[in-house]
């Protein structure tokens, strides 16, 4: 069993305003020695103030674009690094560091390790939200017939191999569909991993409102009208 | 006679716009001159309207024009929509290489390396700002 050294780990963070929990968010990746890709998507606030201290590389935007065209910009840096690892994590503190450990250790035998908030039940989950994501699970597996528990969970963790076979065209939310989809047409093997979601008063505001989730339906069949 | 002449003449500029157009895109070309090709018929032989209107299930000629003008709408939407996607994607494009080529890493700034930087391969370049943003472009492309 090999184990992987948190040096040799490239964890992507994209922010969009989160001057309010990037601090620790940052500081704690940075305790567990992990190399911090912050991607900041245009924000207006001290955000790439704030991450210049303590992420690895700081990549700005010049204009908002979308938190998939953030992830595919870090993506892109992290590989032209040399990454063999992988790591995706919102910034808003939803996600615990400690759970970046057990996805790394899930690749030893996959290139995609992916978070799911409904492995380990009894979770504090708002109950809206809990049928949403129901409802974006079946899409999933009627789109792209992955049978996951969770399609819409920000932390996952790539092998290079992995992190090379995503197109990731989707700029806005609909990235996290068109990730599923890159991954069962790539054939590479996946596995899901209990995490934890934090969902606080803060994250609730940021995330996703549940009119997006019309949105996001919108921009992945537009995709599918040309190309 | 006065409604027809304007008609006319508007039409007579949609189809040397279809003529300008051509070259670009021959589709949208074509159907441009056969919409206003069938305009023009129809603002001079209005009773035809009526004609093709009965003969493909509706009352009046004027309905047959109101429906195939939401149609035309329609298509013309949904064309400027995907024009203005491809514009996104190509913003995109540039935008993601501009923030690449000033990625600001602190360490380097501070103490003139990275600590611990991935050991470039056998055989690369020292990994010089002009050889990542060299790099990095083949990962954009």
């Amino acid at each position: 069993m090999r184990s992987i050294a948190p040096s040799s780990v490239w964890v992507i963070c994209p922010a969009f305003n989160e001057a309010t929990t990037l601090p620790r968010v940052l500081k704690e990746l940075r305790d567990a020695e992990y190399k911090v890709v912050l991607v900041d998507d245009g924000s207006s606030d001290n955000t790439p103030r704030i991450a210049a201290g303590t992420a690895a590389a700081v990549i700005s935007h010049p204009i908002n674009l979308g938190q998939g065209a953030a992830l595919k910009t870090g993506i892109a840096y992290a590989l032209s690094q040399g990454a063999q690892f992988l790591v995706t994590f919102d910034a808003d503190g939803q996600h615990r560091i400690s759970d970046i450990a057990c996805l790394l250790e899930a690749l030893e035998g996959a290139d995609f390790a992916l978070g799911s908030r409904f492995l380990q039940g009894s979770q504090q989950i708002p109950l809206i939200r809990r049928h949403l994501l129901r409802a974006a699970t079946l899409f999933t597996i009627a789109t792209t017939g992955l049978c996951l528990t969770d399609s819409h969970n920000g932390l996952r963790a790539f092998t290079r191999r992995g992190a090379t076979a995503l197109s990731l065209r989707q700029n806005r939310m609909a990235h996290a569909s068109e990730i599923l989809a890159d991954i069962a047409r790539s054939g590479l093997r996946h596995v899901e991993v209990p995490v934890t979601i934090e969902y606080t008063r803060y994250s609730m505001r940021k995330g996703q409102r549940t009119a997006d989730f019309i949105m996001i339906l919108l921009d992945l069949f537009a995709q599918r009208l040309y190309r | 006679m006065i409604a027809q002449a304007i008609l006319s003449l508007l039409l007579s500029g949609v189809l040397v716009y279809a003529w300008a157009e051509h070259r670009r895109s021959p589709v949208v070309a074509s159907l441009s001159v056969a919409v206003s090709l069938a305009g023009l018929f129809f603002v001079w032989v209005p009773s035809e309207s009526t004609r093709v209107a009965e003969f493909v299930g509706i009352g009046r000629g004027v309905d047959l024009i109101l429906y195939l003008w939401v149609c035309i709408s329609l298509i013309v939407l949904l064309n400027l929509h995907l024009k203005l996607r491809t514009q996104q994607e190509m913003i995109t494009k540039l935008a993601r290489a501009i923030a690449l080529a000033n990625v600001v890493t602190p360490y380097e700034d501070v103490m003139g390396a990275v600590p611990d930087v991935p050991q470039p391969q056998a055989g690369a370049l020292p990994p010089s700002r002009a050889h990542k943003s060299a790099q990095m472009d083949d990962q954009i492309a």
